[in-house]
């Protein structure tokens, strides 16, 4: 009896297997048909089989989420008697960010400059570590000190809309990075949105990509695989310049993460297929990280990589001309001090823009002081000092 | 004699289940994959070398398990100690950095087992909170940035080099499973940990210093969790303290998957090493298969409660 029952628990685990195989068969054929699993003879993969139509990408700057038009940072400005305006006020600020890194240290960073000049006290920071239910208690926690301003990255634009009525109800200067919220108009429960050039984002790593396969070559497409606004849009572009105007490169696999801490499997998964892949581009920067990774244990120091943001580790790999090639960044630093700079708009009766867009930065290994400089406020770490000096 | 033959026999099929999954997954993805390069040694090694950071936790987690505890805490740990060595290796040796990265979970596990076993105070609630110290100790030592390693010889050492075709990885995972093997299957102390795990009270009354074993065996899962650190930061040239934070989950299922009573008291490593390749190699097959990300999690849940269910089943009936 005992044995019989175990005979039925196997072939139940063969079932579920071959099961699981067929029902996926079909997705696993798209994915043939719309890239290549032969080696000889790598086809491009056609963007209209993942979803992307590139029609929807072509303005010059991407629109805000309630199709706001974009208008640059550099006319968010106050006037010296508005800052004395703002500074006899007395205003308390609250800072909630949605994760925490380098670029949410720049984040804070700006804004606090800008805070310090217009005497405003910090009187709460917090991260939501990407939890949507995280981010409603730290709203909360932070309303029982009754700040004026909130300035905070929404992590889910459906979740959000209940999570910051409260502060909405009590009349706080709200004030987004990156994100809407569902339901939201700029001018009514909040301020505006500060956020990067996404379309110039995808556009200029497709430009370094160019560059750093010298105009032809065949890639692979490691995207953020989640409907999140910022990521699609420089991901997307990206895609939709390489294949509008390098008719010389193509991209020949494509694979979705929504872990970043995975991508090293997903790149080890694609360089067996593609190995004779010339170049990758990685959503960001500590996926990238992964990516790398998987690069080096395939012995493959050729294969250039592109991605967005500034991070330690792969700007050391950037300077040592490892496999790193290239990023194109926003300025974190000059979000975080938009951002404070809107939500003194409000507190001054000023109409302030719904949608505003910091500068763009291509970096290579040439500029990244630079670039460091520009975008985190900050010299870049010592190693990579010392790896320029050399 | 008939009866006794019988309940030989069942009693050995139980044992190699999980290495019949193991073979089963093996076989299936070999067939249907066999034009995607699954088993390829490329391939192969790719898995060996991606398992390595959650097979030596789950090293240690398999004591900690079978000694009737848990340890909650190698997520941060991993990160702690990996931040704690980049650092170190900016101005100390490799020997220094190593050691450096391995003391953070000697003292971590010494706190965890000592507030277990002396203040008495479940290890699941200890671990959790611990978890949430070192946590955001890793968050404030270096202010959220990651630290580069340049240092080639710990690269090489931890995670990035080869020996012949073998990644190093892949050798420190095969010298801690036969040490973690050695210890829990053919020492007194071994001994000690199932005789703790399958009845605390019998096992005091019977001599064994239970209170010991338990801390030890979370220094033993501390240890294994920094060591991992170390791997991680020398397989991608630097920390960060986000490093090991999605890893708990997957070295404990890769524990009871392996055959480790969850209850306490019976122990396998070579199965926890078993069961973290199967998950090794479900993540990389229905990848190489072309799942989207959300098919692929549907397709490892099922898989893996089956898997489970046929090894748990045969405890039951026993």
């Amino acid at each position: 009896m005992r044995n019989t029952k175990k005979l039925f628990m196997l072939v139940a685990v063969i079932l579920a297997l071959v099961l699981s195989a067929c029902s996926n068969g079909a997705s696993s054929e798209q994915a043939q048909d719309a890239g290549s699993m032969d080696n000889q003879e790598s086809t491009a993969v056609d963007l209209a089989s993942l979803g992307i139509d590139c029609s929807e990408y072509s303005a010059e700057y991407a629109k805000g989420p309630n199709g706001e038009d974009a208008v640059p940072a550099s006319d968010v400005t106050l006037s010296d008697e508005e800052i004395a305006e703002i500074q006899a006020g007395n205003y308390t600020a609250a800072l909630l960010w949605a994760g925490a890194g380098e670029w949410y240290n720049g984040l804070t960073d700006g804004a606090q400059a800008v805070f310090e000049e217009l005497g405003i006290a910090v009187v709460a920071t917090s991260d939501a570590q990407f939890d949507p239910a995280k981010q409603a208690t730290d709203v909360e926690t932070a309303l029982a000190l009754q700040p004026d301003i909130i300035l905070t990255l929404p992590v889910d634009p459906v979740s959000a809309a209940q999570a910051f009525q409260p502060a909405v109800d009590q009349g706080v200067a709200l004030v987004f990075a990156d994100n809407g919220v569902d339901g939201y108009a700029a001018g009514d429960q909040y301020i505006g949105i500060v956020t990067g050039n996404h379309y110039g984002m995808g556009r200029g790593s497709a430009d370094l990509m160019a560059e750093a396969l010298g105009g032809s070559g065949e890639i692979g497409f490691i995207f953020y695989d989640a409907d999140y606004f910022v990521t699609n849009n420089r991901d997307f572009t990206f895609a939709c310049r390489i294949a509008q105007d390098y008719p010389d490169i193509k991209i020949v696999a494509v694979s979705g993460f929504t872990e970043e801490s995975k991508t090293e499997e997903v790149a080890s998964a694609m360089l067996v297929q593609h190995p004779e892949i010339d170049g990758i581009y990685v959503a960001w920067d500590v996926a990238a990280e992964g990516v790398i990774a998987a690069l080096r244990s395939a012995g493959q120091t050729d294969v250039k990589v592109v991605t967005e943001d500034l991070g330690a580790n792969n700007d050391l790999d950037m300077v040592m001309n490892g496999n790193m090639y290239g990023k194109t960044i926003d300025l974190p630093y000059d979000i975080g001090a938009t951002m404070a700079r809107m939500a003194a708009y409000k507190l001054l009766g000023k109409e302030a823009p719904s949608f505003v867009v910091v500068d763009l930065m291509k970096v290579t290994k040439d500029n990244i002081v630079e670039a460091w400089n520009k975008a985190l406020n900050m010299d870049p770490p010592q190693d990579i000092l010392d790896a320029l000096a050399k | 004699m008939m009866d006794i033959r019988k309940r030989i026999q069942s009693f050995n099929l139980q044992k190699y289940v999980v290495y019949l999954s193991f073979i089963l997954i093996l076989l299936f993805f070999g067939v249907t994959l066999k034009d995607k390069g699954f088993l390829s040694g490329g391939n192969i090694m790719n898995v060996l070398r991606q398992t390595a950071m959650v097979s030596v936790m789950a090293i240690g987690m398999t004591f900690t398990i079978t000694a009737g505890d848990i340890d909650l805490s190698i997520g941060s740990t991993v990160a702690l100690s990996a931040l704690v060595s980049a650092l170190a290796l900016r101005s100390y040796s490799v020997i220094v950095a190593v050691l450096a990265g391995l003391a953070v979970g000697f003292v971590v596990g010494l706190v965890n087992g000592v507030i277990t076993a002396k203040v008495r105070i479940p290890a699941f609630l200890v671990t959790l909170g611990t978890s949430g110290a070192i946590s955001g100790l890793a968050r404030t030592i270096t202010n959220l940035e990651a630290v580069p390693i340049t240092n080639d010889s710990f690269n090489f050492l931890f995670g990035s080099g080869n020996i012949g075709s073998f990644s190093t990885l892949f050798i420190w995972t095969i010298i801690l499973t036969i040490i973690g093997h050695l210890l829990l299957k053919k020492t007194p102390f071994g001994r000690a940990v199932h005789a703790t795990g399958g009845n605390r009270s019998a096992a005091r009354y019977s001599g064994v210093h239970t209170d010991r074993i338990r801390i030890i065996v979370l220094i033993i899962s501390s240890l294994t969790a920094a060591m991992a650190g170390l791997l991680y930061a020398g397989r991608l040239h630097g920390a960060r303290y986000t490093l090991g934070e999605a890893d708990l989950m997957t070295v404990i299922a890769a524990v009871v998957i392996g055959g480790t009573a969850f209850s306490g008291g019976k122990g396998s490593i070579i199965g926890s090493i078993i069961g973290s390749i199967i998950m090794g190699m479900l993540n990389n097959g229905l990848l190489l298969m072309g799942l989207t990300v959300s098919e692929q999690m549907i397709a490892r849940g099922i898989i893996i409660i089956i898997a489970v269910s046929l090894s748990l089943r045969e405890k039951l009936e026993r």
